[in-house]
């Protein structure tokens, strides 16, 4: 597989900006919900 | 196997130097953003301090101002440019952060309510900015993507709307000139207006989510005359632009029978495509907070975090309005839109106030 022609290698998904900052959110909601950043001043 | 053949791609250490290219950017954005902060916090404390009545004016118009500045006066470098086109992703993830403030019920009542005076003023308005723009002789696309723009969801909007209708470049740079130029006026007259009329907390963020045109400019009007404003246009403004995909599907329809634009293939991946994902994020975050899994702790320092991806937002609406470039691209979609977005503004004024009267709020 490495000889692979790497004009045959699946390029990564394209995310919209839409789908970037949910994922973004989200995962910054899993990191304050499991005590990574326990808070978030203002 | 020919599909599988892939267009040359950047080399890999491109990703970094894009990420590079995002700094000083959002260092402005942030920078400005702070500032507007303290300055708020400072200018109230030596208020009080000397005991001189100060209006109170908040870190989302310090912030604005401060960017208007900055972009009018002196102009924006190009090193900067690419940090703060990513205005629109902070406003994005703050709105999906802003999900743990509602409770799904919350969302359900409210949204309810906001769909009805959505449905109300997207007919309203493209029927009203499809009739000036015929009588002020403009181009019919030009048309289209103002009408869209007015009542929908602003810049996203014509972007969507350009692509679906093969509308051309002048046109969508007029109708998007257009837009932003009126919803800087919005964001400094409508909370006067507001405040002049007694609106409630509810009301105006209904009112501002209903008639001020793009998601940014919608949230800093609602951010300007309260926090529980800025929720409920935030609200508003999330539930107008969840219907942005039938707003264009139509339109793609309606030019394509003229034969002036593509067919629409699978109307469900076409709506699919459309719609804003961070509608589903929001919602999300929302079911998150109703079902108790975040603490209360939690759920404030979510709402915090959203609070900082919204002042790195109001940073760049300040920075993004270029009132010399607006110039540039003529007077009529202007006048078009101007004449517009007063009518809309009245009418969805009215219809709010009497919901308002109706629903207790």
């Amino acid at each position: 597989m490495s000889e692979q022609p790497q004009a045959e290698r699946k390029s990564t998904p394209e995310f919209s900006l839409d789908t970037w900052a949910v994922l973004v959110a989200l995962f910054a909601a899993a990191l304050i919900r499991f005590g990574l950043i326990p808070r978030v001043p203002w | 196997m020919a599909a599988a053949i892939a267009l040359p791609q950047d080399p890999p250490s491109s990703v970094s130097t894009k990420f590079l290219r995002l700094l000083p950017g959002l260092a402005l954005l942030f920078a400005i953003g702070f500032a507007g902060k303290l300055l708020e916090k400072n200018i109230n404390a030596y208020a009080k301090g000397h005991h001189l009545a100060v209006p109170n004016i908040e870190y989302v118009l310090w912030a604005i101002l401060i960017g208007l500045v900055i972009s009018n006066v002196f102009g924006l470098a190009e090193i900067f440019k690419p940090g703060v086109a990513t205005y629109e992703f902070w406003l994005k993830a703050g709105i999906v952060l802003l999900g743990s403030r509602f409770l799904l019920g919350d969302v359900w009542k409210l949204g309810g309510v906001s769909l009805l005076l959505v449905a109300i003023e997207i007919a309203g308005s493209l029927a009203f900015m499809t009739f000036l723009g015929q009588a002020f002789g403009l181009r019919p696309k030009l048309t289209t993507l103002l009408a869209v723009g007015s009542a929908v969801c602003g810049v996203s909007a014509i972007i969507a709307t350009k692509g679906a209708i093969d509308a051309d470049e002048q046109d969508s740079s007029f109708a998007i000139a257009a837009i932003l130029a009126l919803g800087a006026i919005a964001l400094f007259t409508f909370p006067l207006i507001g405040h002049a009329l007694h609106l409630s907390d509810h009301a105006y963020g209904v009112w501002a989510g209903l008639a001020v045109d793009n998601t940014a400019e919608a949230a800093a009007a609602g951010a300007l005359y309260s926090d529980a404003a800025a929720k409920l246009a935030i609200l508003t403004k999330t539930t107008r632009n969840a219907l942005i995909g039938f707003v264009v599907l139509g339109y793609a329809i309606h030019w394509a029978r003229k034969g002036e634009a593509h067919a629409v293939g699978h109307k469900a991946a076409f709506l699919w495509q459309k719609f804003p994902k961070f509608v589903l994020g929001f919602l999300l975050i929302s079911l998150l907070a109703t079902v108790g899994f975040f603490t209360k702790v939690q759920n404030t320092a979510l709402a915090n975090l959203s609070r900082w991806a919204f002042l790195l937002t109001f940073a760049g609406v300040g920075l993004r309005t270029n009132f010399r470039e607006m110039r540039k691209q003529g007077l009529r979609p202007f006048v078009v839109g101007f004449i517009g977005e007063i009518a809309i503004a009245l009418f969805t004024l009215v219809l709010v106030i009497v919901t308002g009267h109706l629903f207790g709020f």
